[in-house]
């Protein structure tokens, strides 16, 4: 009979000692593994942000530089009125940025307006508006257009502000087209349905196109509430090719966007495509910002977590180990008369350590199933507090670092007429990205193995330690005094 | 066989030693009981030859090898059984896995390990129902009779007993003395008794009285 088999009739005969160290190290195995299974959880969630959450570089005109240009003509020149000069970007530099590596695609933007030609806009009602009620019109044109290449990369539609309900969305195969997307609520008021046409005109009144409604969407609320006075209802934006939105604006700007989007695939490699971009671009005209914020809030709140997890993890295993070490040595007392005869009968040390090892190790396999059952259920738990914490923590700095306006406004004669609104919406959209970033803790047979380990080492230490006790006895001490 | 030389020994918190240059030769095929009053040293005698601990003067020697070089555990694991006065059985187990026990960590193998191991037991008059049942639920008797199944399974050239008797009645006594007795005569093995009873002094080959601090033999076989 070896020591593996007296191990295991050593535990069914005494049942509530080897009861009391199943709850024990079930206890401990329990804590390390939800600990193990943040920690991963974590890992695998800033994996994931990296391809769900995503960054955004854009490529825009640089303000900065034609504002120094600015001043600089003002006080060279005193006799003519100074004036802000931007380019819009051309394609064929945005093409560049997006032939680099780790750029996905990208998508033009171009906004502006213009009027309508027998059809009514949406009139925004509040009581409390002193525009209450009033039909929108105004010289800067009644309708919004938004040009992209495709809708459902632009930020309203990926953060499902914007929801299609009818037809279908704009794709690049609408590039050079009159085909349009409107809002339901525009629809509504005139009776509009896919596969119908508008007519709009030029603010000058001196052009009139005829649209092909390809796609009805619905606004959210949400993106209503955000208005200020005197701005034009939601339902009163038109999505357009980006060609059509340079047409209405004039032939000089054919080819050209005020602003190009470019989704990054990889987040972390975000500065890295800055950069490689800049050599590709004049600086000077073209300025290129990075939009990593969701990524790097994810990335923050996670790494927060982990640290979290791992203390759990360090601090259940010292602690484990060291109760697990005193039960062993009040274990050992109990049983000195037991190791006296087996050392009379010829036993050595090694075998009747290895006996107590055996004993915890059979006790250790049932707490790894128990752990295993119980383990991802305190995970989900404590694993979804941290982050629901770490969360809103994370937003709540990030709303009020945007400040209350959400930004500095837009300098005058600007060609960025819903740029108040796409910083919002961009700011909206970061929080509800970070919002998304859930811990999914799923037990898998690498981390069972990984907490086996972890109990095993935990149960060797703990005997190793205790074992001082064994070593230090004579037979005769324990079975002749 | 077993040669004890110049051997001492004495407690800490004692003025004069328990014992002192004892010379003693024990034979294999030959039974020893050692008699002396309460408090004499005889266990400590016993604890000293069975490698349960180690003298503070001279050796202790088997086979013309001093037991410290054979090592005090190899010397326990295949030289000597001890039969203690608390039996010193392994309370989770039956009489059975406690006999199996002992085969399997001195490595003493029979045809027939478990066969073999009942066989001995019921030679001890152990039922085969109180084989597998837990040892605590035996009497004093029957534990006693498991201890000594136990020393007797093993193929050790040595068997000592610390009071093997002591809670025994007549007639198991005279039964458990005839088997030590076997024990020597017919498997040569060296048998040596602790004992306060003159009657299994009586039935051993040769006596060894302990009594102020000096080893007398009665049957000069020694030094």
């Amino acid at each position: 009979m070896n020591f593996f088999k007296r191990a295991w009739l050593s535990l069914i005969a005494k049942k509530g000692r080897s009861v009391l160290m199943l709850i024990v190290t079930s206890a401990i195995m329990l804590f390390v593994f939800a600990g193990l299974l943040i920690n991963t959880a974590a890992n695998n969630a800033t994996e994931q942000a990296k391809e769900s959450v995503g960054a955004t570089l854009t490529l825009s005109a640089n303000r900065e530089a034609a504002f120094k240009k600015m001043q600089q003509s003002q006080s060279s020149s005193s006799s003519s009125r100074p004036k802000l000069t931007t380019s819009p970007v051309k394609l064929s530099d945005a093409k560049k940025i997006a032939k680099l590596a780790n750029v996905s695609s990208y998508n033009a933007t171009t906004s502006t307006s213009v009027n309508t030609d027998g059809f009514d806009t949406v009139s925004t009602t509040s009581s409390s508006s002193p525009m209450g009620g009033m039909k929108s019109s105004s010289s800067t044109g009644d309708i919004t257009i938004n040009g992209v290449t495709n809708t459902a990369q632009s930020s309203s539609f990926s953060d499902k502000t914007n929801k299609l309900t009818a037809g279908r969305q704009l794709t690049s195969a609408d590039s050079g087209t009159n085909n349009v997307m409107i809002e339901s609520e525009l629809a509504k008021a005139d009776s509009l349905k896919v596969g119908d046409t508008i007519k709009v005109k030029s603010t000058s009144g001196s052009k009139t196109y005829q649209l092909k409604i390809v796609g009805i969407y619905k606004a959210s609320s949400s993106a209503t509430t955000q208005m200020g006075p005197g701005a034009s209802d939601p339902a009163n934006t038109i999505y357009t090719s980006n060609t059509f939105a340079n047409t209405v604006k004039g032939s000089k700007y054919a080819n050209t966007a005020d602003s190009v989007t470019f989704t990054i695939s990889n987040p972390s490699a975000v500065n890295q495509v800055k950069k490689a971009g800049k050599s590709v671009i004049n600086t000077s005209k073209y300025s290129l910002s990075a939009d990593d914020s969701s990524y790097q809030t994810v990335k923050a709140s996670m790494k927060n977590v982990k640290s979290f997890a791992n203390k759990i993890v360090w601090l259940v295993s010292i602690a484990g180990t060291i109760i697990l070490a005193l039960i062993v040595m009040l274990q050992i007392r109990e049983r000195r008369h037991e190791i006296g005869v087996l050392l009379s009968m010829g036993e050595s040390r090694f075998k009747i350590i290895s006996q107590l090892f055996v004993e915890l190790a059979m006790v250790m396999v049932v707490s790894l199933v128990i752990a295993g059952i119980g383990g991802q259920f305190i995970g989900n738990k404590l694993g979804q507090q941290l982050v629901s914490q770490q969360t809103t923590t994370a937003t709540s700095s990030g709303t009020s670092q945007a400040g209350p306006g959400g930004t500095t406004g837009r300098p005058s004669g600007a060609p960025t007429g819903n740029m108040q609104g796409g910083m919002r919406q961009n700011m909206s959209n970061q929080s509800s990205k970070a919002k998304q970033a859930k811990l999914k803790v799923t037990l898998s047979p690498v981390q069972l193995v990984k907490l086996g380990a972890m109990g095993f080492v935990i149960i060797l230490l703990s005997v190793v330690i205790a074992a001082g006790g064994i070593l230090r006895l004579r037979p005769k001490q324990i079975l002749l005094e | 066989m077993l040669e004890v030389s110049n051997l001492g020994y004495w407690y800490d918190h004692q003025d004069n030693s328990l014992f002192n240059n004892v010379n003693l030769t024990f034979e294999a095929g030959q039974s020893y009981a050692v008699i002396g009053q309460s408090g004499s040293g005889k266990t400590t005698f016993l604890s000293l030859i069975a490698g349960l601990d180690v003298p503070r003067e001279g050796t202790i020697s088997l086979d013309g090898q001093d037991i410290q070089q054979i090592g005090l555990t190899n010397y326990r694991k295949h030289d000597v059984s001890i039969v203690f006065q608390a039996y010193n059985l392994l309370t989770y187990m039956s009489p059975l896995n406690n006999v199996l026990t002992a085969m399997s960590i001195t490595n003493s193998s029979h045809q027939g390990d478990q066969q073999f191991a009942k066989d001995l037991l019921g030679k001890l008059g152990l039922t085969d129902v109180q084989m597998t049942q837990m040892v605590t639920h035996l009497s004093g008797g029957q534990q006693q009779r498991v201890a000594i199944a136990r020393a007797m399974a093993v193929d050790a050239k040595l068997v000592v007993a610390d009071e093997p008797t002591g809670n025994l009645d007549e007639a198991n006594t005279k039964e458990v003395v005839n088997l030590f007795q076997k024990l020597a005569h017919e498997q040569q093995k060296c048998v040596i008794i602790i004992t306060h009873e003159p009657d299994v002094a009586a039935a051993c080959d040769r006596q060894i009285k302990l009594s102020n601090h000096e080893f007398v033999v009665k049957d000069a076989t020694t030094v």
